[in-house]
């Protein structure tokens, strides 16, 4: 396995040369990489990917780590399906 | 919509803490904990600890989680597990998932004390199965009793990598190394003596290059690192192992912080981005609190004091204290959180918490 | 491998001996423990295959966070089996594994 077929993202399998291609693009937020490449956005929600996300945006960058903050945290914080969000307690406690 | 007056999220060593002090002062207190019991880390923590005896020395984390558990259901803490606070929204609600169903949960004041992830290390190969962290480890020997490997190679000279090789040894596996990338020992001198003794290496300016096997890590290949830790060709070693721990440190999981709108520091020392709070635990926005490794990745006995404090300061904040003793007992607990912050290692923490308190006042 | 007896934590205690059905083999468990531990007891390692590049994946955080460990149990798919109590009889079955590829292609399904 080469260095630039490394996966980064493990749930999603984006790997390292898929974020490289996009800061080459001129993407220098973890926002935008989250977007674009679809890292962190799996699962686990980036737990796991979002510090090597920042790591690799800051070496290709140039941006200190304190420069990065993490993508903006939206509920909910667990994925969820449909089916659990419909079967919500009517509010009438 | 459920009610509480203090709702706590995350019952580790901190947020249980907290709910005890709180629910003694006379609140309504309800800790959240997508666990199916409360706890955290301490259960898995069956080494002694250090500190004075106010600290616990000399007591496991495992018999330490016990007694918390008891104190909390003396207090009278009300307690929804295996329940995953999804979501923090305006005017201090929670959306809570449970099970099948979602819930929200109304209360008064919120003590955040969700803890701690372990960092990734990636290089080729560590997806394979065999792969893990420090702290899975630690939860598969320890609790779960069961052997992820024989061999194993542990990656970080920290103190949780330390310790963690030493309960593998206990557990009867055989570490053949523990590999630090830095030219130094970065754990308390008396556990990497333990497991030398026991016939461990500890390789100082040592990285993993790579993980190899067809279904499952069989070997690791290591290499010396020069200052800018590039590999020292020449220097490749091949381990045959089956089991590749990293311990490279840990994060606070602060997603609800971030979303409540906390402001954060980034704060190496204290492992990163951190929310900023008082010296009563209570971040910029009111009636928000946080404690533990949330605030900063320090120790179980940290944690456990600063719980202390912050249920201490929410329960006072409340009107269930009378102000000088609140005043009287929240200055011993600051005092015993300085205790805790002394010598080569605590000096680092006590100076990142000094500048993570000073944020608060910046804008 | 199971760890018997502990310098620290003295001989296990363990609950009653369970079977699973893991991809239509039997494997021995303890009720209580979790799934994940079970199937590691049992020489296990590979817990799944990924979706796009179809690699090898196992217990990696052990916490219920990373959803490494995740199997299809009693029909319900993306279980954490890492944080699942195993329970007697549970029906166990690998996620993307090679051969259930193969069966979605030639039934018309996949890629294509």
């Amino acid at each position: 396995m080469k260095g630039n077929d490394l996966v980064i993202c493990r749930c999603e399998e984006i790997t390292r040369a898929d974020i490289e291609e996009v800061i080459s693009q001129g993407v220098t937020r973890m926002n935008e990489v989250k977007r674009l490449t679809r890292a962190g956005m799996g699962l686990c929600q980036g737990k796991t990917c979002g510090r090597l996300v920042a790591g690799i945006l800051a070496r290709e960058t140039g941006q200190s780590l304190q420069e990065l903050k993490p993508s903006t945290s939206r509920p909910p914080t667990r994925v969820l399906t449909l089916g659990v969000l419909a079967g919500s307690k009517p509010d009438n406690d | 919509m459920g009610k509480t007056e203090i709702a706590v999220v995350g019952g580790g060593a901190a947020g249980m803490t907290a709910a005890i002090e709180s629910a003694r002062a006379g609140a309504q207190v309800t800790i959240i904990d997508e666990n199916e019991q409360p706890g955290g880390q301490l259960f898995k923590q069956i080494h002694k600890f250090f500190g004075s005896g106010v600290h616990r020395a000399g007591t496991r984390g495992v018999q330490i989680g016990r007694d918390l558990l008891r104190e909390a259901e003396e207090a009278g803490v009300q307690t929804r597990l295996n329940t995953v606070v999804y979501g923090i929204f305006p005017d201090k609600r929670l959306g809570l998932i449970c099970g099948d169903h979602t819930e929200e949960l109304a209360s008064e004041i919120i003590i955040l004390a969700t803890g701690a992830n372990e960092n990734a290390l990636s290089f080729p190969g560590w997806t394979l199965p065999g792969v893990m962290g420090a702290g899975a480890t630690q939860t598969l020997i320890n609790i779960n009793r069961v052997l992820p490997g024989r061999r194993i190679l542990m990656v970080g000279a920290g103190n949780v990598g330390l310790i963690v090789s030493y309960q593998l040894l206990q557990a009867g596996a055989d570490v053949i190394a523990v590999i630090e990338g830095l030219s130094y020992i970065g754990g308390y001198g008396v556990h990497a003596s333990k497991i030398r003794r026991a016939g461990v290496p500890i390789l100082t300016g040592f990285t993993v290059l790579r993980a190899e096997g067809k279904e499952s890590v069989e070997r690791a290949v290591i290499a010396q690192v020069d200052e800018k830790w590039q590999p020292i060709s020449g220097s490749e070693e091949v381990l045959e192992v089956e089991t590749i721990c990293l311990a490279v440190g840990l994060s606070p999981l602060s997603e609800l912080a971030w979303m409540a709108g906390c402001r954060f520091s980034f704060l190496p020392a204290l492992g990163g981005w951190v929310p900023a709070h008082d010296e009563n635990m209570q971040c910029n926005l009111p009636g928000i609190y946080v404690a533990g490794d949330l605030a900063g990745i320090e120790e179980a006995s940290t944690a456990m004091e600063e719980g202390r404090l912050a249920g201490l300061a929410a329960a006072e904040s409340l009107g269930y204290l009378p102000p000088e003793e609140g005043r009287k007992r929240k200055e011993e607990l600051r005092n015993r959180l300085a205790a805790l912050r002394i010598g080569s290692f605590g000096e680092g923490r006590a100076t990142a918490k000094k500048k993570l308190m000073r944020a608060m006042c910046e804008k | 491998m199971r760890i018997e007896d502990h310098p620290i934590l003295g001989k296990v205690e363990r609950g009653r001996k369970i079977t699973l059905k893991v991809d239509g083999e039997p494997v021995m468990a303890f009720e209580g423990e979790t799934i994940a531990a079970a199937l590691i007891a049992s020489g296990q390692r590979v817990f799944r295959y990924t979706e796009k590049r179809v690699e090898p994946r196992g217990v990696f955080c052990a916490l219920g966070r990373c959803t490494d460990c995740v199997m299809t149990v009693d029909g319900q798919p993306n279980v954490r089996t890492c944080v699942t109590p195993a329970r007697d009889g549970m029906i166990i079955q690998m996620q993307g594994t090679p051969d259930q590829r193969e069966t979605a292609l030639d039934a018309g399904e996949g890629e294509g």
